[in-house]
């Protein structure tokens, strides 16, 4: 995992920060700066309000770059409950410019046997028939320079 | 193989072909690099091997480049 990753815990909760998943959409700190605070360091304070609250804000955060986890074992079945009836929402395949197919969601991925690939919830699909990792993006379009809408 | 979700609606699915297609069938929301999103049933053929002259869709050219032996 990425050294940059950072986790904060309140005891009932810890928050996960992905910090290369951040866009700096600023949904947290807008929503609650006494917790999500980017001018301070540590820049989450996991007292600053209500384990709810944190939930619900970390929620709101567009790339996961922030995740949670209960502490106890039986409240994180119970979430993951809860969170597969929110993520039944549509699948979503995006055209990246210059860059692969992004796909999030439920997808199935087959190959031309009509296998199943497996894959991640976010996958992102090779355009440019560059990658070495087909049908995967390696990142290959950037250096090849590939152009497509 | 029908999956179901709790919606009702059916998985889509992603077909990759070898130095060609990617084929993606079923419901879901399809969106273009230049921001147009259609939510719905689909079945597109979109081009995977890079050279299309009509990207992101595929126009058959990969079928061009076949080299044969
Ligand atoms: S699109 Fe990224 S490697 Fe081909
Ligand atoms: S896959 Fe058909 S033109 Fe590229």
């Amino acid at each position: 995992m990425y050294q940059g990753n950072k986790k904060y815990t309140n005891g009932e909760i810890t928050v996960f920060w992905y910090p290369k998943k951040c866009i700096h959409a600023t949904h947290c700190y807008r929503e609650l700066i006494e917790v999500f605070n980017p001018g301070r360091r540590p820049w989450i304070n996991m007292n600053g309000a209500p384990t709810k609250e944190i939930i619900r804000v970390v929620k709101l955060c567009p790339t996961q770059a922030l995740d949670y986890k209960y502490n106890n074992e039986d409240a994180n079945i119970q979430k993951s409950g809860d969170q597969s009836v929110a993520e039944k929402m549509v699948a979503e395949a995006r055209i990246m410019k210059n860059g692969p197919l992004v796909l999030k969601g439920d997808f199935t991925i087959i190959d031309a046997d009509g296998k199943e690939i497996k894959h991640h919830k976010t996958s992102l699909l090779c355009r440019c028939g560059a990658s070495k990792n087909p049908p995967f993006c390696d990142g290959t379009h950037s250096k090849t320079g590939y152009l497509g809408n | 193989m029908e999956i179901e979700n709790k919606s009702g609606v059916k998985t889509p699915e992603v077909k990759i072909l070898k130095d060609g297609p990617i084929i993606l069938k079923g419901f879901f929301r399809f969106r273009t690099s230049s921001g147009e999103e259609t939510e719905k049933e689909h079945e597109i053929l979109l081009c995977g091997c890079g050279k299309s002259g009509n990207k992101p869709y595929c126009d058959e050219t990969h079928k061009k480049n076949v080299i044969k032996s």
